[in-house]
């Protein structure tokens, strides 16, 4: 599930690291900055926004285990 | 009345099929002697009580724990007559039983096992830091499995938990917790992590934690295994050959997910250091263009002063060519009748002199040259 445009919260905190990563290069570019500090605002709004909404989806398999297979 | 006679085979076949119906299983408990495995493959021994003996065969690989003379023991077995006549025990599981026993097997299969390197540190895999599938082995009516759920939930989302459910106590236990293991280890998508969980209990409770296949099962598990046994005292060999410990079902959820609220946190404090760095490299940037500024103006400056300094020194070099200055120094200027300058003239010849105060007509008499 790593689509691109359905990105997963692992995916996206990597993605924040990454872009917290390139502002710490020096003399980064100003113009490219504006960009990505827009991407990495929307992201973080997005993980927050993720973290509190998305549930756990629990699968009981219906497999038993109580009789060799 | 005599009955038909029959081989002595088919004698023992209708013995055995006799005594499978009168007793298909047998518990018995007894404790252990003459123990011995032959050729690897086939293990005796006899199991005793203060006034009698029943001997006991099985395979040495559905020994799950290690056995030793006097070894209190309870074993699952079936009543059979073996082709030379001798009656004894099959067995098909075995329990240590007592706490002297369970102690000694337990010792017994860490001594082995660690000589085996089962419980390096070297072997140990870490969890992953966000996992997106896990599997959780545990018995769904359990309070631990309750407590290990709530804490997951509680902390993580948007996560697929694959949930195996098996006793966790109990004879059947390990048997389960083991398929269970190699079902999750063979699917096409295997879990991130693997959590083993199970609420508290007595050290006899907790034996299925410490049996051979179930222990060997979890190391050599594809996925990194957690266990949550919740028996913070005492240490089961399946802890030890865990990728991670954990005290309790409520740790095991803690480890094996982060926290949503610091990881929120987290997202904010890598959005306010992103803000830090533009700020920075903003005031940086000012700097260095008031900079760039105030050296273009210095040089245009210098280079007024300059020139300044050119204009003035040209100035005043014109002035001194200037002939009203020898006028005022006291010399005359010589003008022809057309109002030119001249510096020389014929006899006959009428000039105008300047003077520093008066201009006069004059005419010519007398030329000499210099």
């Amino acid at each position: 599930m790593s689509a691109k445009n359905n990105p997963t919260l692992a995916e996206q905190i990597e993605q924040l690291d990454a872009l917290a990563a390139w502002f710490e290069q020096d003399d980064f570019d100003i113009e490219e900055a504006i960009t990505k500090f827009e991407e990495a605002s929307q992201v973080a709004e997005s993980v927050k926004t993720k973290l509190s909404e998305l549930e756990n989806k629990i699968t009981v398999l219906k497999q038993r285990f109580d009789t060799e297979a | 009345m005599e009955k038909t006679p029959i081989s002595v085979s088919d004698a023992i076949a209708l013995i055995n099929q006799t005594l499978e119906y009168a007793y298909p299983v047998i518990v018995v408990e007894g404790e252990v002697s003459s123990f011995k495995i032959n050729q690897s493959k086939f293990v005796f021994f006899d199991l005793k009580d203060a006034s009698g003996t029943l001997p006991c065969f099985m395979m040495a690989m559905q020994l799950r724990t290690p056995l030793e003379d006097g070894m209190k023991i309870r074993v699952v077995a079936q009543p059979k007559l073996t082709n030379w006549g001798k009656f004894s025990l099959t067995v098909r599981d075995i329990k240590p039983i007592g706490e002297g026993s369970l102690k000694r097997s337990f010792e017994l299969l860490l001594a082995k096992l660690q000589k085996e390197g089962l419980f390096e540190d070297s072997r140990k895999r870490l969890l992953p830091r966000m996992p997106q599938r896990i599997a959780v082995i545990s018995s769904t009516q359990s309070a631990g499995y309750a407590d290990f759920m709530k804490i997951l939930n509680h902390r993580w989302g948007g996560l697929d938990v694959t949930v195996a459910h098996v006793t966790v106590q109990g004879i059947d236990a390990p048997k389960q917790i083991v398929r269970a293991l190699e079902y999750l280890n063979q699917m096409s998508d295997v879990p991130d992590a693997i959590a083993i969980i199970r609420g508290g209990g007595s050290l006899d409770d907790l034996s299925a934690f410490n049996d051979e296949p179930l222990v060997r099962a979890i190391a050599s598990s594809r996925a990194p295994v957690i266990t949550g046994v919740g028996h913070e005292v005492d240490t089961s060999l399946a802890d030890l050959a865990a990728d991670v410990r954990a005290a309790t079902p409520t740790n095991a959820a803690m480890l094996i997910v982060p926290d949503r609220h610091e990881m929120m946190w987290y997202a904010d404090q890598r959005l306010k250091s992103i803000m830090v760095a533009m700020q920075t490299r903003v005031q940086q940037l000012k700097l260095r263009v008031i900079g760039t500024y105030e050296q273009h103006l210095q040089t245009i400056d210098r280079r007024f002063a300059e020139l300044s300094r050119h204009v003035q020194l040209r100035t005043a070099f014109v002035a001194q060519l200037d002939p009203k200055l020898a006028l005022q120094r006291g010399y005359s200027l010589l003008y022809d009748a057309a109002g030119s300058v001249i510096t020389s003239a014929k006899v006959g010849d009428q000039v105008t002199i300047e003077t520093k105060t008066t201009k006069l007509t004059a005419g010519v008499t007398y030329v000499s040259k210099k």
